[in-house]
């Protein structure tokens, strides 16, 4: 960077003023064309341009020679320095406090994204375990399922061993018929024993005293067999009762048998009825914890998404920063800038250059370069896997 | 039990995001604003591992890992870089101090917890 040095201002020539006003018109054009690049920065710079012109344009004006320039060259650079130790600072202030309020807004947002994902977790967590023994609603209503599967089966084999009984019963029946068909034989035996002493009463009546004896033994042959035909009839009548109670309770097991098969037929379609009412409930349950999981995968990407964005704001805080801390020397380089003047009479002008270092010095994003050179580049991506460096 | 890593930023809402994501991941998270700050929260607990930003104020962070390394206890325990800086210049410095792997920011939560992943403890 060349120097101009104006040991003289009275010796300033007309022509030199041109350049100076192309710099004021240059200088307001950086003002609109730069301020979105670098804002604040940037305003500094063509106020400073700004200033320049118009001094150099008032001190052709008053172009006469001698002291009288020299003490407003002086009161310029003095004006200048009070300037920047008035305004920088002020600018200072804001830029800091925009970036903290800035930094703790962020923390603060990416405080509540932590809440909601916790949340969400939560409720995943809730509605796919939802039991106080952590097991799912679905596991409950498949358990239930099966224990009432069982309900059903044990009544079901109830009912079988029932029908097995009836049909024992059943066959007690055809036992007391043959029982009944076997003292009807006892009683015709007894009536044909009868008929045979009978006979042999009167044969032995017609022998006489020979058959006395005989007459004896019809007559006790006779007695056994009216004994045998009561035992008969009273074997038929209990057999009647037996089988008169056989018969009822036979019907009666039957009514009941009948009645438990319309009861468990009712039970079980009443069961399955409830069942299906709950897998109703349950799928739907399943269905909406499954939506509720995906929508959370959903926003979880979402966040994800939003936790890359949010790192943005260290980036702007850094660059802002580091401009900052440049602005912050920008007092001390008018003040030496003047130093120099009073202390050799040579009028230098400032050097963006040594600012510009310095700020480049402070660069930590290779955005940042690039944009120092003028260039406009979108947002970096986010660092993908493969362009993380292991040691 | 859960894993604990320090995060190392001089940045809260860094702080948070790394945060999230660890915590999502079921890692239990300790803070430490700049390299003094957390140098002074190294007092003999299990780290097993460490995401370190570069540029802070008081003590930057290839300062806190060379310091942290030379602490007998955390010898072994890996550090992650997690910075803006992409210079080679100072990825240098990072594998130098002792860093085991360089993450630029802005980063993927997945792609930061694959790197944890790859290098915690066991």
């Amino acid at each position: 960077m060349r120097w101009h040095s104006v040991k003289n201002p009275g010796l300033i020539d007309s022509k030199i003023l041109v350049p100076f006003a192309f710099a004021g018109a240059g200088s307001l054009g950086t003002i609109v064309a730069g301020w979105s690049a670098w804002g604040w920065y940037t305003l500094i710079w063509a106020a400073l341009l700004l200033g320049a012109a118009f001094w150099l344009t008032r001190a052709s004006g008053f172009a006469t020679g001698g002291s009288g320039e020299a003490a407003m060259i002086d009161d310029y650079l003095a004006a200048r320095e009070r300037f920047g130790d008035a305004v920088l600072p002020v600018w200072c202030r804001h830029i800091e406090n925009s970036r903290v309020q800035m930094e703790e807004a962020v923390s603060d947002l990416a405080a509540r994204f932590s809440n909601i994902v916790d949340k969400l977790d939560n409720a995943v967590h809730v509605s796919s375990a939802d039991c106080a023994g952590g097991a799912s609603i679905t596991d409950v209503f498949s358990h239930s399922e099966t224990r009432l599967g069982s309900v059903v089966s044990s009544m079901k084999s109830a009912m079988s061993s029932k029908q097995a009984m009836l049909a024992q019963i059943k066959d007690l029946e055809r036992f007391t018929r043959e029982l009944r068909g076997m003292a009807e034989g006892v009683a015709s035996i007894a009536a044909q024993t009868n008929l045979l002493a009978l006979n042999a009463a009167i044969e032995a009546a017609r022998a006489g005293p020979a058959g006395r004896g005989f007459a004896v033994v019809a007559q006790e042959v006779r007695q056994l067999s009216m004994r045998s035909a009561d035992t008969g009839k009273e074997i038929t009548n209990r057999v009647g009762l037996i089988s008169s109670a056989i018969l009822a309770a036979s019907q009666a097991a039957e009514h009941s048998s009948e009645a438990e098969d319309k009861s468990m037929q009712s039970a079980e379609g009443m069961i399955e009825a409830v069942l299906n009412e709950f897998r109703g409930i349950t799928d739907a349950l399943v269905e909406q914890s499954e939506q509720l999981k995906q929508n959370s995968v959903a926003i979880q990407g979402e966040v994800g998404e939003a936790l890359v964005q949010l790192q943005f704001q260290d980036r702007v805080s850094q660059v802002m920063a580091h401009v900052r801390h440049n602005m912050e020397q920008l007092p001390a380089l008018l003040r030496e800038n003047r130093d120099l003047y009073a202390a050799s009479g040579a009028l230098a002008p400032l050097d963006p250059d040594r600012l510009l270092h310095e700020l480049q010095k402070t660069y930590a994003m290779a955005e940042e370069h690039a944009v120092h050179s003028g260039a406009r580049l979108a947002a970096p991506a986010a660092t993908e896997a493969d362009e993380i460096t292991f040691f | 039990m859960a894993k604990t890593i320090m995060v190392v930023d001089d940045s809260a809402s860094l702080r948070q995001v790394v945060g999230i994501a660890l915590k999502g991941a079921g890692y239990e998270v300790i803070e430490g604003r700049d390299g003094v700050d957390a140098l002074s929260k190294c007092t003999g607990q299990k780290i097993h591992l460490v995401v370190c930003d570069v540029n802070m104020p008081n003590m930057d962070g290839i300062t806190f890992v060379k310091q942290f390394k030379q602490l007998p206890l955390y010898k072994f325990t890996p550090v992650i870089m997690l910075t803006t800086e992409s210079a080679e210049g100072k990825k240098e410095e990072g594998k130098a101090a002792g860093a085991k792997a360089w993450v630029v920011k802005p980063f993927k939560p997945e792609v930061l917890l694959g790197a944890v992943a790859k290098l915690v403890l066991p």
